[in-house]
């Protein structure tokens, strides 16, 4: 199994590389898109830090991370691109090839087809806006020649592992870190970053807001304490995507067992420092699976790192699986 | 112009008059919501009787999901051979596909991902006009988008009816569209906030947990000013209310309008 980290920079190769990760997702947003689309990206980034700005940087870091035996993979994530963007999406697409990269990591089924039709030499791989909730999603996407998909955030351990049990051949990739989504990736047509930060109810994602909720009953009986509770579960719902340290670790456990390729830490615009952390606080506990370790003593050691790491207790709804939650050993 | 109307439940079926010639049943949003065995025998009598045409609407899956529309296709391909399947997962595209090539796939809303959340409209007129049209268009107007389609045996697409406008004039003619009226789907989640929303004790149960069904009895009206409109969740998903005739009605780029009398799940 291995740590899928986020890469923003020539930089930060050598770091996150030494920290423990084993494969790099990155973006390129140059001005030409940013005029044309100035609220819409090419990677479901917002523009400024979370980018590579120029080609011939992500070349010297795909040189680096090679040197080291690390892929490298170019997001093209957006959920859908037309016509007029595809002079632009192909200059990406050359220019990324070019740059050496591994592979596409892409949701949109017309770029996928596209990206065949090219013969592109790079795997495509399936973001977790391929909404792959069961067997048979992996099944079309081996068809289609994807080579690794991301799971949604929105499955079980179980559920994962009743997919792993009967799919096809195919790698795949889990979100154990940072940034937990309420709403489901693929089927979310919200839009972000409408204006820039200092506007914040137009930049901040959607499901953050407060919203006011009036509860209507189909038979026009609520009952009395059902709006009052609403309220305070639209306040927690609201606060599940703030990226207050959002974690999968325990779930490690599992996904080693299940034969999950990869664990993606979402972070592109994170600091390095913080990049670096998140990596380290993996990379410790993936050492501890190749020893034999059991369950709950895997689970007390992460929730103890987790505290360690980020000076935060466990809590439920920042839990990416909150069902091992439940099985007892700590938790609120 | 075609018309269907669109329902989940037996119980929708006195919204079934003579203006419509075509059917829509089934859950979209979620799989705990696909209608039993006997449900669908008993729609696919009425529409026998009536002469009407038929679509089935399947929602997003799991495996357990699967399983279940795994045990109702063999119903509909038998009863109903020349059914449309609105296809919302592309595991259920693939169940199609293999097994029964007979049924005719449409791609559903949740593929359509067009964008729909309503702040963009405090902004439209203040971006240019090739960012207004990417939120106005859809992939259809891609040749490989089309192609792929068309290697799928897809010939239409379900269409929301977008607060911004759609364009679809540059789109490939041979794909028909659909258009939903008056509830266009936002965002849908598993971590569901009205399961158990009536059970205190589950207050911060968010994820994937069991539930009661309690989207049945409850919506729930959101407000935000920065949305500019009402958003409605209805279990696992987030609707706005679009009443207005879009022009791609009046241009005959769509030729098919399928009416949802209540939210649908």
């Amino acid at each position: 199994m291995k740590i899928l980290s986020p890469l923003d920079s020539i930089e930060e190769v050598d770091e996150l590389a030494k920290a423990g990760a084993g494969e790099f997702f990155c973006g390129v947003l140059e001005d030409s898109w940013y005029e044309k689309y100035p609220v819409i990206s090419i990677n479901r980034r917002p523009a400024g830090k979370g980018h590579f700005r120029r080609f011939e940087d992500l070349k010297e870091a795909v040189s680096r991370a090679h040197a080291r035996d690390i892929p490298v993979y170019f997001t093209v994530n957006e959920h859908y691109y037309t016509n007029a963007q595809y002079d632009l999406i192909k200059w990406y697409l050359d220019g990324a090839v070019d740059s050496g990269i591994d592979a596409f990591i892409l949701t949109d089924f017309g770029l996928m087809q596209f990206i065949k039709e090219q013969g592109y030499p790079a795997a495509i791989h399936i973001s977790t806006g391929g909404t792959v909730f069961n067997w048979r999603s992996v099944a079309f996407f081996q068809q289609q020649g994807a080579s690794n998909i991301t799971f949604p955030r929105h499955l079980s351990i179980a559920e994962i592992a009743d997919i792993t049990a009967i799919m096809p051949p195919m790698e795949t990739t889990v979100f154990v870190l940072n940034s937990r989504c309420i709403n489901i990736d693929g089927f979310c047509t919200f839009q972000h970053g409408l204006a820039r930060k200092e506007v914040l109810p137009m930049f901040k994602n959607a499901c953050m807001l407060p919203f006011e909720v009036q509860v209507c009953s189909r038979d026009m009986n609520v009952p009395f304490m059902l709006q009052a509770s609403m309220i305070e579960r639209q306040r927690i719902w609201e606060r599940v995507h703030v990226d207050d340290h959002p974690c999968g670790a325990c779930a490690m456990y599992e996904f080693q067992k299940l034969g999950i390729g990869s664990m993606k830490v979402v972070g592109r615009g994170n600091p390095l420092e913080r990049k670096v952390l998140d990596i380290q606080f993996l990379k410790r506990l993936l050492d501890m699976l190749d020893g034999n370790i059991s369950r709950s003593e895997f689970y007390q050691i992460s929730r103890k790192l987790y505290q360690q790491t980020y000076s935060r207790q466990c809590r439920s709804h920042m839990c990416y699986y909150p069902e091992v939650m439940l099985d007892g050993a700590g938790g609120t | 112009m075609e018309q269907a109307l669109y329902i989940h439940s037996t119980d929708q079926l006195y919204y079934l008059s003579e203006d419509f010639t075509r059917l829509y049943f089934g859950a979209e949003f979620c799989e705990r919501l696909i209608p039993s065995r006997p449900e669908l025998e008993t729609v696919l009598r009425i529409v026998r009787e009536r002469d009407l045409d038929f679509t089935w609407m399947t929602p997003f899956v799991t495996n357990r999901g699967l399983g279940r529309l795994e045990e109702l296709l063999p119903v509909l391909a038998q009863t109903c051979p020349d059914a449309e399947v609105v296809v919302n997962d592309w595991g259920v595209l693939q169940l199609l596909r293999s097994e029964y090539p007979q049924l005719k796939p449409v791609l559903g809303r949740l593929l359509n991902k067009s964008k729909r959340g309503p702040r963009i409209m405090n902004i439209f007129n203040q971006i240019p006009p090739s960012t207004q049209d990417y939120f106005q268009g859809c992939n259809l107007d891609v040749p490989s988008a089309v192609r792929f389609l068309k290697q799928q045996g897809i010939s239409r697409v379900e269409f929301d009816n977008l607060l911004q406008g759609l364009k679809l004039e540059g789109t490939d003619g041979s794909i028909r569209k659909s258009l939903y009226l008056p509830f266009a789907f936002v965002s849908a989640t598993r971590f569901c906030l009205t399961a158990n929303c009536d059970d205190p004790e589950k207050m911060d149960s968010i994820g994937v947990f069991p539930c009661g069904k309690e989207c049945l009895n409850y919506s729930f009206n959101l407000y935000n000013p920065v949305m500019t409109l009402p958003l409605i969740r209805r279990g696992n998903t987030v609707f706005f209310t679009n009443e207005s005739i879009p022009d791609v009605v009046t241009g005959q780029q769509v030729d098919r309008i399928v009416i949802q009398p209540e939210l649908p799940v």
